[in-house]
C-alpha cells in the first residue's frame, strides 16, 4: 500500500490519458462508424440509397477489418499510422489505430441498429416529400437513439479495454501504468488499483448511458 | 379531366434470388378516379393493390407506362420534383407508421417543416388539424401512449397537414377492432366531405366498400379485372374471379364446402335466388312458389345494404314435382337471377 501513496500523481496522471485516448478515440471512431453505417444501412437493396456495388463493397470492406483482433490490428496498422500521424508509437498513433478499429466495429452496431427502424416509417417521411438527407438526420437517427445509445456505451468500454491493451505497446494511460507500476514491480497492490479505476469508469460510463438511453427511450 | 390517371402502367420487380422469375406486380393497368370520389381497390393478398397505390406517389417509379396526377406527370421526372408531388398526396398506413420518436404534435408538424412553412404557419395548422381529428388534448403524448384509433388519427392528420388534394389509405383500418374502423371510417367521410378530398381506400374488408366508397376496383394478379359503382360490383360481378372475390366478402352465396354441407341436411333441389333492388320482390318469389304448390325451406342467405340500395342471395331448398319445379324456376328466370346450385 505505501508503495502505491507516492504513484497518486502517475495514477491519476494515467487516468486522465486513458480517458483522453478514448475520448478521442470514441469521438473520431463514432463518427466514422456513424457514417460506415448509415453508409452500409442506406445502400442495402431496398433502402434509400439501394445499391448493390457500394453496400457489397462496405460489407466486405468491414468483414475484413472488423475481426482482426486488435492486438494484431494495432501491429498491422503501424505504417498507416506513422503515414498519417507522424509517429509510429505514442498516443496519436494509438488514437488513429484505436479510432480505425472503433470506426469498423461501431459501423455494424449502427447498422444494426438503423435496421430495427420500421420501414413503414422511413416511407412515411418519404410520402411526405422529406429528402434523404433529412430522412437520415431527423427520422432514422432519431428512431434509433435509444440502441445507438447503448451501442455507443458498448464500445467506450470496449475501448478502455483496447486502450489498454495498446498502453502495453507504448501508449499511455491506466494499462501503461498497470503494466510499468504494478507488473513489472511485482506490485500487486499497484495493478489492482489500476484495475479498480477502470471498474469504476466504466460503471459511471455505463449508468451515464443507460440513463441517457432510458431517457431518450421513455421507460 | 380526371385527377389521376393511369394508361398502360406496368411495375416489375426484379427476382428476389437469381433464378426465380420476374415479378409483374402491376400488369398494363389503365384507370382514371375522378376528383371528390372515395375509390375502393379491392382484391387478394399479393393482387397488387399496394404496389398500384404506391405508383400514384411514386413511392415506386412505374416500369412503363403513364401516371398523371392532377395534370402533372409522375413517371420519369426527377426526384426533387416528386418531393413537391407528394405535397399533394397524403397517405395512411395500416400499421399507422407514426415517427415514434416525436410527440403526436410534431408527428403532425413533420410534413409542414420539410414543406419549410413558417412557425407562425406551423402553430395554426397543426392546432387546426389536431382539432379536426379530435386529438387537441394529446398534443404531447407519444406514439405508444395512444390506442390504435387515435393512432390513425394522428396519421390522418400528418396525412393532411400540407392540404393534399388526395389521401391514399392503405388498408387503413385492418389492424382495429370494429367500432374503432368505423370510427375512422366516419373520419375519412368528413375528410371527403368537409373538406372535398379525393380518396383511394384498400381494404379487403367489405365493411369498408360498403360504409365508405363510391367506386371500386378489383385487382387480380397485376390486372384490374373489373370496376365500375360498388353497388353494381358487388350485386352482379361479371369477371368470373371478381365473382370469386366478392362471394367471400358478400354474405349470402354458399362456398363450395357450405353447399355439399346444406346438400346432406336438406333433400330438394337447392336453388339461389339473387336479387337486386328494383329486381321484382322477394315476396313475388315466394307467392309464386307456393302458388305452383312448390314446397321451400330457406337454407342460406342474406341482404346487403350499399348506401341505401339493397341487394343479396337467398338460397333455397325446393321439393315438390320436378317438372312443376323446373317450370316455375323458368318463368321467374326472365325477371331475376335463379341459380340452381348442382
Ligand atoms: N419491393 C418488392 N420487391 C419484390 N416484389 C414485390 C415488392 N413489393 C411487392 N412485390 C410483389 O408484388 C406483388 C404484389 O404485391 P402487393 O404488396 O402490391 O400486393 P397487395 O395486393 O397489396 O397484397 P396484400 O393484400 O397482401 O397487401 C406480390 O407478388 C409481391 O410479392
Ligand atoms: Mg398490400
Amino acid at each position: 500500500m505505501e508503495d502505491l501513496i507516492p504513484l497518486t500523481p502517475q495514477l491519476w496522471e494515467a487516468t486522465y490519458e486513458t480517458l483522453y485516448i478514448v475520448g478521442l478515440s470514441l469521438l473520431f471512431g463514432g463518427l466514422g462508424g456513424l457514417l460506415l453505417g448509415i453508409g452500409l444501412y442506406t445502400t442495402r437493396s431496398g433502402s434509400i440509397l439501394g445499391n448493390r456495388a457500394v453496400f457489397g463493397t462496405l460489407n466486405v470492406i468491414v468483414n475484413i477489418f472488423r475481426p482482426i483482433p486488435f492486438i494484431i490490428f494495432l501491429a498491422a496498422a503501424q505504417p498507416l499510422a506513422r503515414a498519417v500521424t507522424g509517429t509510429g508509437i505514442g498516443n496519436s498513433a494509438i488514437i488513429f489505430t484505436l479510432s480505425l478499429a472503433a470506426t469498423f466495429g461501431i459501423s455494424r452496431i449502427v447498422e444494426q441498429n438503423l435496421l430495427t427502424v420500421q420501414p413503414g416509417v422511413i416511407e412515411a417521411a418519404r410520402s411526405v416529400g422529406a429528402g434523404r438527407l433529412r430522412i437520415i438526420l431527423t427520422i432514422l437517427i432519431p428512431e434509433a437513439l435509444g440502441p445507438l445509445i447503448l451501442g455507443y456505451t458498448f464500445i467506450f468500454v470496449a475501448l478502455v479495454d483496447m486502450s489498454a491493451v495498446a498502453g502495453s505497446v507504448g501508449g499511455g494511460g491506466l494499462g501503461n501504468f498497470a503494466i510499468q507500476y504494478g507488473y513489472r514491480q511485482f506490485n500487486p497492490v499497484v495493478t489492482w488499483a489500476a484495475v479498480i479505476v477502470i471498474v469504476l469508469l466504466v460503471q459511471a460510463v455505463q449508468l451515464l448511458g443507460n440513463v441517457l438511453a432510458r431517457r431518450v427511450l421513455r421507460r | 379531366m380526371p385527377l389521376i390517371s393511369l394508361r398502360n402502367v406496368t411495375k416489375s420487380f426484379p427476382p428476389g434470388r437469381r433464378g426465380d422469375p420476374v415479378v409483374h406486380a402491376i400488369d398494363n393497368v389503365s384507370l382514371d378516379i375522378e376528383a371528390g370520389e372515395i375509390f375502393g381497390i379491392i382484391g387478394y393478398s399479393g393482387a397488387g393493390k399496394s404496389t398500384l397505390v404506391r405508383l400514384i406517389n411514386a413511392l415506386e417509379k412505374a416500369t412503363s407506362g403513364e401516371i398523371v396526377v392532377d395534370g402533372h406527370q409522375v413517371t420519369n421526372v426527377p426526384d426533387r420534383q416528386l418531393r413537391t408531388l407528394r405535397l399533394d398526396i397524403g397517405m395512411i398506413f395500416q400499421q399507422f407508421n407514426l415517427f415514434n420518436a416525436k410527440t403526436v404534435w410534431n408527428n403532425v408538424a413533420y410534413p409542414l417543416r420539410v414543406a419549410g412553412r413558417t412557425r407562425d404557419e406551423i402553430q395554426a395548422r397543426v392546432t387546426e388539424l389536431l382539432d379536426f381529428v379530435g386529438l387537441a388534448d394529446k398534443a404531447s403524448n407519444y406514439p405508444e401512449q395512444l390506442s390504435g384509433g387515435q393512432k390513425q388519427r394522428v396519421g390522418i392528420a400528418r396525412a393532411l397537414a400540407t392540404s393534399p388534394k388526395i389521401l391514399l389509405a392503405d388498408e387503413a383500418t385492418s389492424a382495429l377492432d370494429p367500432e374503432t374502423t368505423h370510427e375512422v371510417l366516419r373520419l375519412l367521410r368528413r375528410v371527403n366531405e368537409e373538406l372535398g378530398i379525393t380518396i383511394v381506400v384498400i381494404t379487403h374488408e367489405m365493411d369498408v366498400i360498403q360504409t365508405l366508397a363510391t367506386k371500386v376496383a378489383v385487382m387480380d394478379g397485376g390486372r384490374i379485372v373489373e370496376q365500375g359503382e360498388v353497388f353494381d360490383v358487388f350485386s352482379n360481378p361479371r369477371e368470373a374471379s371478381s365473382r370469386r372475390f366478392v362471394s367471400t366478402v358478400v354474405r349470402g352465396i354458399p362456398s363450395p364446402d357450405e353447399l355439399s354441407v346444406l346438400r346432406e341436411r336438406h333433400t330438394g333441389r337447392i336453388v339461389t335466388f339473387s336479387f337486386r333492388d328494383g329486381d321484382s320482390s322477394q315476396a313475388s318469389v315466394f307467392l309464386e312458389l307456393a302458388a305452383a304448390g312448390v314446397e321451400f325451406e330457406l337454407v342460406y342467405g342474406g341482404i346487403n345494404d350499399i348506401r341505401g340500395r339493397a341487394f343479396g342471395h337467398l338460397t333455397l331448398a325446393l321439393t315438390g314435382q320436378d317438372a312443376v319445379i323446373t317450370s316455375t324456376l323458368q318463368t321467374m328466370a326472365g325477371r331475376i337471377a335463379v341459380k340452381e346450385l348442382a
